[in-house]
């Protein structure tokens, strides 16, 4: 019966494991899984995707922590009217360091939801292909595709120098 | 005949991991009572402290018009020690420094440890601690709310953003650590790196959402430490008081942060790496560096003082010059000496190549740059209070045991807690060493033996 299946080849390092992911865009398998151990820029360049929306999701961050500090300051220094030192109601450089404190906390808070939603994160199940030695030594790729193609694909990755390459049902 | 030459070692990934999950295996009995010695000066400090608040302010040395001493002088001397494990952890991240990735995790450890040391001395240096909150942006039942003039409300929200991003940037960096981490454990410790690693296991998507954050949060890091001892240093510089009343108090203070938070690197680092046997991971080469850092702020620190005096001269002001020249020839002066001794002259010892490598020689330099960093702070706040305005107010402070011990308990504290983390999480980034594995490598083929 044919069906999609996973192989999983794992690499000594990281230029090798990147040498194969360019080589397997050529063949357009179904989809393709990097583990590694390191962030690496060759992989990512290899792979090819878009750069990460956490970056919108800090930009909002900062912007709504400015916001929340002019509304703190300018609001609450409405509210009771006290004038101090001879100074206007609002008077406002001194809240620029309120702005930027805020800025920088809802900023780094947003960086890690940003994270954390995107990378879906905690995970509580183990993706399929995950070796504990891709946490620690070794660089890992999954490849699905469809049974027939498997061979073709198998070759690539032994080719690209992987040192163990295996295969799990999908 | 040519001596044998012993051959360069050349680590590996599994050498990095097996050398720093080393560290995490349980401590010995040496280990526990140090821990034990450390939460017991935490417990008398805390008992002092209680007895404080039952008794009130007059159990310190506190008495006007010394009523910032000790208990300030230590809230400034541990932000400022954070300041050095943000400089490593995210400033020289995006500087891309090599020599960083072995020490930035002890670095950036230091900082929460440090800022939560810190964060304990306002409280304690209130006489009515349940009315922190007025600190908070909380009105009273006049519904008045804090004044966002003062600096000690930007003090509040600096510090409390610091700690939160300092927290954050650290738990972020720990993940795939722990995740190798708990590859490798059984039993209790397996569940709790599980749980710390959030379910990581390093997959491309994962990678690239956190690159992403941890550079965002380095590029907000960087200008928040030079924020926080800004702000510090403003709830001085903003008062009319001679000697605080200072335009240059902001560099000043953020490079004595740098310089006193590098050497208390060096003080933990030259220990822990021979303890825990890490001699493989921490190198001369990071120490050289480290060194190198600690000579450039020193003379960042000695040319603002003699800024500060010169400033003092030049003005005409004759209370300013009276201040300074009670600061270094009056009862105190002796206080002002030690500090130049330890912060401008002994760290010259340092264009030595042979003394930057030379780990003990290194410790014992970092030790008094510690003592002549926290005399600073106390010649700066104490000092200017005490010959203030008025020549018939003026009254020099002694610290009471109360202070004294707490202050004890302080570094009990902090170095209890650093010393749970460094056993039982990865002290030592090991993602990040693999990734410079290149330079470490490099720095462990690099010839010492000509300078050491």
């Amino acid at each position: 019966m044919s069906g999609p299946v996973e192989i999983v080849a794992s690499f000594a390092d990281e230029s090798g494991c990147a040498g194969s992911i360019e080589k397997l865009r050529t063949a357009k398998p179904i989809a393709v899984r990097v583990f590694s151990p390191i962030p690496s820029h060759h992989i990512e360049h290899a792979i090819g995707k878009r750069k990460s929306p956490v970056r919108a999701f800090v930009l909002t961050g900062g912007i709504l922590g400015v916001i929340s500090a002019l509304a703190l300051t300018i609001g609450t220094s409405w509210e009771w009217n006290l004038v101090v030192g001879g100074k206007p109601i609002v008077s406002w450089p001194p809240f620029i360091v309120i702005m930027f404190e805020l800025m920088v906390l809802f900023g780094g808070i947003s960086a890690v939801l940003g994270f954390l939603l995107n990378a879906r994160v905690p995970a509580f199940e183990i993706d399929a292909g995950y070796s504990s030695r891709f946490s620690g030594d070794r660089f890992g790729v999954v490849v699905r595709c469809e049974e027939g193609d498997s061979t073709r694909f198998e070759s690539i990755l032994r080719d690209a120098g992987a040192e163990e390459v295996g295969r799990e049902a999908a | 005949m040519a001596a044998a030459v012993q051959e360069p070692v050349a680590p590996t990934f599994g050498d990095i991991d097996r050398s720093v999950l080393r560290v995490m295996e349980m401590p010995g009995l040496v280990y526990w009572i140090w821990v034990g010695f450390c939460f017991a000066l935490v417990g008398i400090g805390a008992a002092l402290w209680t007895r404080q608040i039952y008794e009130g302010l007059g159990v310190t040395g506190l008495r006007q018009p010394v009523m910032w001493a000790v208990y300030i002088t230590n809230f400034v001397f541990w932000v400022g020690i954070a300041h050095s494990g943000t400089l490593i952890s995210a400033i020289l991240f995006l500087f891309r420094t090599r020599w960083r990735t072995a020490v930035y995790r002890a670095a950036e450890t230091m900082t929460l440890f440090a800022v939560a040391t810190a964060g304990l001395f306002p409280m304690i240096h209130l006489g009515r601690v349940w009315n922190l909150y007025w600190l908070l942006p909380y009105p009273n039942q006049r519904y008045l709310q804090p004044n966002f003039r003062s600096p000690l409300v930007w003090d509040a929200f600096a510090v409390s953003t610091y700690l939160t991003i300092s927290a954050l940037f650290l738990f972020m960096g720990l993940i795939p650590d722990v995740a190798n981490a708990r590859e490798h454990a059984t039993g209790w410790r397996r569940t709790f790196y599980a749980t710390l690693a959030l379910g990581w296991r390093g997959t491309d998507e994962q990678w690239r959402h956190f690159s992403m954050a941890y550079l965002l949060l380095a590029g907000l890091a960087t200008p928040l430490v030079l924020s926080v001892h800004s702000v510090v240093s403003w709830d001085f510089a903003m008062a009319q008081l001679p000697g605080w009343h200072s335009t240059i108090f902001a560099p000043y203070f953020v490079a004595g942060a740098i310089f006193s938070g590098v050497a208390m690197v060096i003080t933990l680092l030259v220990p822990m790496r021979r303890w825990l046997h890490i001699e493989d991971l921490l190198t001369p080469w990071h120490f050289d560096n480290l060194a190198k850092v600690v000579l450039l702020t020193s003379l960042v620190v000695t040319y603002s003082y003699s800024v500060e005096t010169f400033m003092a001269w030049y003005s005409g002001d004759k209370i300013e010059q009276m201040t300074f020249y009670m600061r270094y020839f009056g009862p105190w002066g002796w206080l002002f000496w030690v500090m130049v001794l330890c912060n401008c002259l002994i760290p010259l010892l340092l264009f030595s190549p042979r003394i930057r490598v030379n780990l003990t020689a290194l410790w014992i330099i970092s030790l008094f740059v510690n003592v002549g960093m926290w005399t600073e702070r106390f010649v700066i706040i104490a000092g200017s209070l005490a010959t203030n305005f008025n020549p018939s107010q003026w009254a020099f402070f002694r610290p009471s045991i109360t202070e004294i011990m707490i202050t004890a308990g302080s570094f009990g504290w902090f170095l209890g807690l650093f010393s749970l983390f460094a056993r039982f999480l990865p002290i030592v980034s090991m993602t990040e060493l693999k990734e410079g594995i290149v330079w470490l490598r490099k720095s462990l083929r690099k010839d010492y033996s000509r300078v050491a």
